[in-house]
């Protein structure tokens, strides 16, 4: 058998951003935004992250694409490593991995028509002349299920659900070959985000796309995802298959954050482990486990040593000093 | 049965604008019993916002408009009340807790102060005594902090906010509390402490809530009965477990197929085609007819009242059970006259 192909590996990841304080705007401390995170995508697969806000999903895709420049670490793409990209490398190789946000009216020009923003990754890449690009907007258009009437409108004539169709085909414009979607289908109603999820599948068959999909929603994840990542605190506690992810989680926080999701289904009952308190600032995390101050398991050597990543058996990888004994 | 704490009838709030008449709420009726938990669902602009404050006497008219229908708590019609009878009313039978518990803070003033005058409102009792209660609710709701009282709203986290409202609840003890996405914004350990908070408050001081949210797995886990939106109109209402087992209206289904489950996977997730009607530019007849895979002629022509399905307090706005019901009224007939 033959290893799938590796198409994104990041080792050891940190990103710190300066606190700054004072008169002098001194540094005065960190907020450890990921600290130290390592994972590899395969070529054609669907990686996703899963997390409560603010343990560094978004600081991750965006560092990937060197939106955030990385404190340390090594981001290796086809066999690249992109941390060390000059300027000019580095744009091109954007044209490789594009990125899908939240929300598309952010990210759209509110006085630029659908199908100008749409084809605005084309001109930057100077692809096509003019008229090429209009051809190529208008299929983009219907890939993603719109209407050729839609490129001459504005983003604030569209709902949500169309808006995030747009967002989807200016990222496609350039053909990438990797596609980092930052929770995609959080800010849409079930019936849209429904919609939204299987047209990303589609895509993914048709042009052989690689994803990785950041997303709080677990269901969603799991629907959409061959492997999970699960992050707290910036910090990757586990990741694995996903259907052994979610029916065997290793890490307590998994369980704990498993078990908290409500099920549409009045009949379940299951047990509910519920966290106490919130999670705690990345600017002052928690010595050694930085779970510890919230975990129904705590043990002494919790608080005073990180545990490390370590794969449990068929790539089931976690951090927990439980599982170490 | 339970006794009917709050009764919505025939409610219609229209808001007039420049560009035409948004029919927000457009002709409801949903009653909470006491002691309830019901659950508004429906995806957003749906009026469950516009519901709910309705209800909490807080949509502001102009541009809204009643324009027919009344609002019932405990026999008590409130469409009628004036604005100090209204102040009386918040702050002793209904509470409300918003998405976003910034909107019902008040940022200039401490958590202690807002506490303290909710209680003392509520109850006579000296500032000392009223202190006491605060921290003792915001400890039931599981804020230890020390000098909590002495915080800004600001200083808070989301999660803590949304405690802190809880906690005000639980010393004016309403009779109804009305939770509008009160879970929406915050992840799902901290949602799950705030559900099992408000679980809480209905058992042991027997509050009433009526629960607004766009989340079914929410519902499943809160609410006895279920009241499903759909452009200003109630298009289902039933049991949980009905709801959940037995949906009737094609709006309903849809949504219950296109949720993706935790510990189940599908190949394919359903979709409900197309998007929810401009308010402005209702359809003429069903609502949901331009989204719906079963519509009929009768569907394009005319809006469907609620039709009631074996009389188990299940109804559903559909023309689909147009026959049923009349085939059931026959079989209520032959029974008749078979006993008589
Ligand atoms: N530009 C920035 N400066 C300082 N802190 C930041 C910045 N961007 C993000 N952070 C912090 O980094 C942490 C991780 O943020 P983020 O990656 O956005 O989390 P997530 O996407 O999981 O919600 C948060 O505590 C956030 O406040
Ligand atoms: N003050 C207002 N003026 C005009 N239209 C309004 C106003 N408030 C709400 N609406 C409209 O009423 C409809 C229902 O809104 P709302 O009750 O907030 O929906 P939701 O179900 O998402 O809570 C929407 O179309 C909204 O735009
Ligand atoms: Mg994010
Ligand atoms: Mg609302």
């Amino acid at each position: 058998m033959t290893a799938p192909e590796k198409l994104l590996e990041v080792n050891h990841l940190k990103k710190y951003y300066p606190i700054r304080g004072g008169v002098f705007g001194r540094k005065v401390g960190e907020v450890k935004a990921v600290d130290d995170v390592s994972f590899t995508v395969r070529k054609g697969e669907t990686l996703g992250i899963v997390g409560e806000s603010g343990c560094g999903k978004s600081t991750t895709g965006r560092s990937i694409l060197r939106l955030e420049e990385p404190t340390s670490g090594s981001i290796t793409f086809e066999g690249e490593d992109l941390t060390s990209l000059s300027g000019e490398k580095m744009r091109r190789m954007r044209r490789e991995i594009q990125m899908v946000f939240q929300d598309p009216f952010a990210s759209l020009n509110p006085r630029k028509t659908a199908g100008l923003a749409i084809a605005e990754p084309l001109e930057v890449h100077g692809l096509g002349d003019r008229r090429e690009r209009g051809e190529k907007v208008k299929e983009l258009l219907s890939v993603v299920g719109l209407d050729p009437y839609h490129g001459e409108r504005y983003p604030h004539q569209f709902s949500g659900g169309q808006r995030q169709r747009i967002g989807i085909a200016r990222a496609l414009a350039v053909q990438p070959k990797l596609i980092i979607a930052d929770e995609p289908v959080s800010a849409l109603d079930v019936s849209i985000q429904s919609q939204v999820l299987n047209l990303m599948e589609d895509l993914q068959e048709k042009y052989d796309l690689t994803y990785v999909f950041i997303a709080h929603d677990l269901s969603v994840v799991r629907h959409i995802s061959d492997r999970v990542g699960v992050m707290y605190l910036g910090g990757m506690v586990e990741l694995a298959d996903r259907d052994e992810l979610y029916d065997h989680p290793l890490h307590p926080y998994t369980q704990a954050l498993l078990s908290a999701v409500p099920t549409p289904d009045p009949e379940a009952k299951r047990e509910r482990i519920i966290l106490s308190g919130d999670v705690p600032s990345p600017a002052d995390p928690p010595s050694g486990c930085t779970f510890h101050t919230r975990c129904p398991h705590v043990m002494d050597i919790c608080r005073e040593i990180r545990p490390s990543f370590k794969n449990y058996g068929g790539n089931h990888f976690a951090a927990c000093h439980l599982l170490e004994k | 049965m339970t006794k009917t704490l709050l009764e919505i009838e025939g409610f219609k709030m229209h808001f007039h604008t420049d560009k035409g008449v948004v029919k927000a709420v457009d002709g409801i009726d949903i009653t909470v019993g006491e002691g309830e938990i019901v659950g508004l669902v429906g995806e957003s602009g749906c009026g469950k916002s516009v519901t709910s404050l309705s209800v909490m006497g807080l949509v502001p008219t102009p541009p809204g408009k009643v324009e027919a229908g009344r609002i019932q708590l405990a026999g008590r019609n409130l469409t009628q009340l004036n604005a100090k009878d209204w102040r009386q009313v918040r702050g002793n039978d209904i509470a409300m807790i918003f998405q976003e518990p910034m909107t019902s803070l008040n940022p200039v003033f401490t958590i202690g102060s807002q506490m303290i005058e909710a209680i003392r409102q509520h109850r006579k009792v000296g500032k000392t005594e009223a202190r006491e209660r605060a921290e003792e609710a915001l400890r039931e709701v599981g804020i230890s902090r020390k000098g909590i009282l002495n915080e800004y709203p600001h200083q808070l986290s989301g999660g803590m906010r949304q405690r802190v409202m809880i906690a005000m609840a639980m010393v004016c003890e309403p009779k109804l509390l009305i939770a509008d996405e009160p879970t929406t914004a915050l992840d799902v350990t901290i949602q799950a402490q705030i559900l099992d908070l408000m679980r809480r408050l209905n058992r042991e001081k027997g509050t009433s809530i009526l629960l607004i949210t766009h989340d079914l797995g929410v519902v499943a886990e809160m609410c006895s009965r279920v009241v499903v939106m759909y452009a200003g109109q109630v298009v289902e209402e039933t049991d949980v477990h009905t709801l959940f087992r037995d949906p009737k209206h094609p709006y309903t289904m849809g949504l219950l197929r296109s949720i993706p489950q935790l510990d189940k996977r599908s190949e394919r997730l359903y979709s409900i085609p197309g998007n929810v009607p401009n308010p402005r530019k209702m359809p003429t007849g069903c609502r949901f007819a331009p989204r719906c895979e079963h519509v009929h002629e009768i569907c394009l022509q005319s809006n469907p009242p609620l039709f009631e399905i074996a009389k188990e307090q299940h109804t559903s706005r559909c023309w689909l059970h147009d026959g049923e019901e009349k085939e059931e009224t026959d079989r209520d007939r032959t029974r008749e006259i078979v006993g008589s």
